[in-house]
């Protein structure tokens, strides 16, 4: 079987820049044309460190060729819901990759062969086989209001 | 051209765009199979469920004295699903087997292997999950090599459990009793999901030595008894070849860079080699000691699963045996077929010594012999020995062998029994006589399916005296799928 030597820049390349909490510009729109985005993340076995997320709204944002729309910093500790929300987002369909910073080293930690050594997740919760899920299988629709999305991490 | 003739022509046509190949020879074997009323395919059909333990049926001689302990087997177990089935031998779900032999009795117990491979193929109702020869469908989940981690190649027993050994995944601990599995084997956490051959390499008594590959890059591997790591060290190879086992001295490790090269990424595995002759096959030679000494030597291109133990001679020559094909077409035309029930004859692999000599010359020399599953006595490992057993009889119309031998270095005789074209023999483990110190005194195990019966056997033989029989033969009240590599634990 081969390793995955792409695995680890194609998924989360995006996520491995330093970032700073996911608050986006002041909206655009007035509230009720806007969506706001609730993303809980459950499963976590680690209770440390922090989940990095990066929010893309098009094809070309999931796949780094674009900026993303949001990137969040969920701190990870004892009992406390691990959920972050973003709003002013414009309709449309968006994806989550996510992935665990156990160690909290800011960086997603890989084995010598490039392998993914913690936890990662997409939206949907997709999953990817010999690379990231597909933008066709983790995209979701955001509405106009209140949109949630609910990832298994770990 | 008359109608008649035309009619005649087109119908051979139309049968010919039906009747592939493959098809034809299948129903040709089937026909030859049928009229012996023996059938090769009963050893490649999918076990369905889980095996409990299950006495065996004592159908000829008596289980010598002395010999008792559990004979664990692994080997892929279960090909086929509604939705989708594996494309090739090698790509079935690991199914470890239990043989048991206790107070002259022998009981056998099978069961599967929880990977996550087995568990999303499962839920999607088809093998999904893309392996050695078998291509990733929709619903696959592969994340990490462990995610494609079949755990259907062999078993090491370490540290009072069994380990059950793919070849580029992690090692998954099983319970030793009862079978079940307990996890996914990480050596230390940085190195989580990190490749672990199926050959490890054991010092009689001391460490054991593994490798993983990636390319053009190994890990080098090195576990205590017990299986504690004691170190694990990235090494640079000179060719991205297959690499299935290598070998060992007590000093060196040997890794045999076949010209099945790896020069694309893609799947399934298999795939993304490609066989260059014209680039020979190099072997690059290790210190145990520091890593950071090589050597290589160059040979002829051949391709090989398996090696033997290898020795150092007086004058620094190494030297070790090995099964050798002309090409990589098991691996990449008759280990799809087989799943097809069709088996394309093809030369057997053959017992061939190689030497690596102190001047940088290296040698051939190729015994004639039919060999694979190269096996040795255990306490000679690394060091000069005389013997080494394989499974033998091979090359005609129905795929693995009909018997089991010995080979004497020092002679160049062989001791041989057939079973004949009813059996399909599998691997055959050397087993030491309590006291003894003798290479090969003891016992030679092995399974075979007797394809009359369409069970499965197994046979002890006295290691010394092959050509003379088994002394025991049980059989089951089934066959379960042939299995590839095993390892006894006495007691």
């Amino acid at each position: 079987m081969p390793s995955l030597p792409d695995l680890r820049t194609m998924v989360l390349v995006s996520l491995t820049l330093s970032l700073s909490v996911g608050v986006l510009p002041a909206p655009a729109f007035a509230a009720d044309e806007t969506g706001a985005l609730t993303v809980t993340f459950r499963g976590l076995k680690a209770r440390t460190g922090a989940v990095m997320l990066s929010l893309a709204c098009s094809e070309a944002a999931y796949g780094d060729k674009a900026p993303a729309a949001g990137q969040a910093m969920i701190p990870v500790s004892g009992d406390t819901a691990v959920v972050t929300t973003f709003k002013g987002l414009t309709p449309g369909r968006c994806a989550i990759k996510a992935f665990h910073d156990v160690n909290g080293d800011g960086k997603m930690g890989a084995n010598p062969f490039g392998i993914p050594t913690e936890p990662f997740a997409f939206s949907n919760n997709a999953h990817g086989a010999m690379g990231p899920a597909k933008w066709a299988d983790a995209s979701f629709e955001v509405k106009a209001g209140d949109n949630a999305q609910t990832i298994d991490i770990d | 051209m008359n109608r008649r003739h035309l009619l005649q022509t087109l119908s051979g046509a139309a049968m010919a765009s039906i009747l592939t190949p493959e098809l034809a020879q299948a129903a040709g074997q089937l026909r030859q199979g049928a009229a012996a009323g023996l059938d090769w395919r009963v050893a490649f059909a999918d076990l369905d469920t889980d095996l409990p333990p299950t006495p065996m049926r004592r159908v000829s001689g008596r289980s010598p004295q002395g010999l008792a302990g559990s004979l664990y087997r692994n080997g892929p177990g279960k090909f086929h699903r509604p939705g989708g089935s594996v494309d090739h031998w090698f790509d079935g779900d690991g199914l470890m087997r239990a043989f048991r032999i206790r107070d002259g009795e022998a009981s056998v117990a099978a069961r599967f292997i929880d990977t996550p491979k087995r568990r999303t193929d499962i839920a999607a109702n088809a093998v999904v999950t893309p392996g050695f020869g078998t291509s990733a469908k929709r619903g696959a989940r592969v994340e990490n090599n462990d995610d494609a981690n079949a755990a259907n190649i062999s078993v090491m027993p370490v540290g009072g459990e069994i380990w059950a050994l793919w070849e580029a995944g992690s090692p998954i601990a099983l319970d030793a009793g009862d079978l079940s599995t307990k996890g996914i084997k990480t050596l230390r956490p940085d190195l989580v999901h990190m490749p672990f051959l199926a050959h490890p390499r054991r010092e009689p008594g001391g460490d054991i030595w593994s490798l993983g590959l990636n390319g053009d890059k190994a890990i080098v591997w090195r576990l205590g008894r017990d299986g504690a790591l004691k170190g694990a060290d990235l090494i640079a190879l000179p060719a991205a070849s297959y690499v299935h086992d290598f070998t060992a001295t007590d000093r060196h490790l040997i890794l045999i860079l076949q010209p099945w090269i790896q020069d694309r990424q893609t799947l399934p595995y298999a795939d993304s080699f490609s066989w260059k002759p014209a680039l020979g096959t190099q072997v690059l030679v290790l210190d145990k000691a520091d890593l950071g000494k090589r050597r290589i030597y160059e040979l002829p291109a051949f391709f090989a699963f398996h090696y033997g133990s290898a020795w150092e001679e007086t004058d620094g020559t190494l030297r070790f045996d090995g099964c050798l094909s002309p090409d990589a077409s098991f691996a990449t035309a008759n280990g799809r077929s087989v799943m097809k029930g069709v088996w394309t004859p093809e030369p057997s692999p053959i017992l061939t010594l190689i030497a690596l000599r102190p001047d940088g010359r290296a040698s051939l020399e190729a015994t004639g012999v039919s060999a694979e599953f190269p096996r040795a006595d255990g306490r000679f490992a690394g060091h000069a020995r005389r013997y080494t057993i394989h499974a033998t009889g091979a090359g005609d119309g129905q795929p693995l062998f009909h018997g089991l031998a010995t080979h004497d270095w020092k002679t160049g005789r062989q001791d041989t029994f057939s079973f004949g074209t009813g059996h399909l023999v599998e691997e055959a483990v050397f087993v030491a006589r309590p006291g003894g110190s003798a290479e090969l005194d003891g016992w030679l195990l092995a399974p075979s399916v007797n394809l009359a019966a369409k069970a499965t056997e197994l046979h002890a033989f006295d290691a010394g005296q092959v050509a003379a029989g088994p002394l025991v033969t049980w059989r089951m009240d089934r066959a379960l799928p042939v299995s590839l590599h095993g390892a006894f634990v006495a007691g």
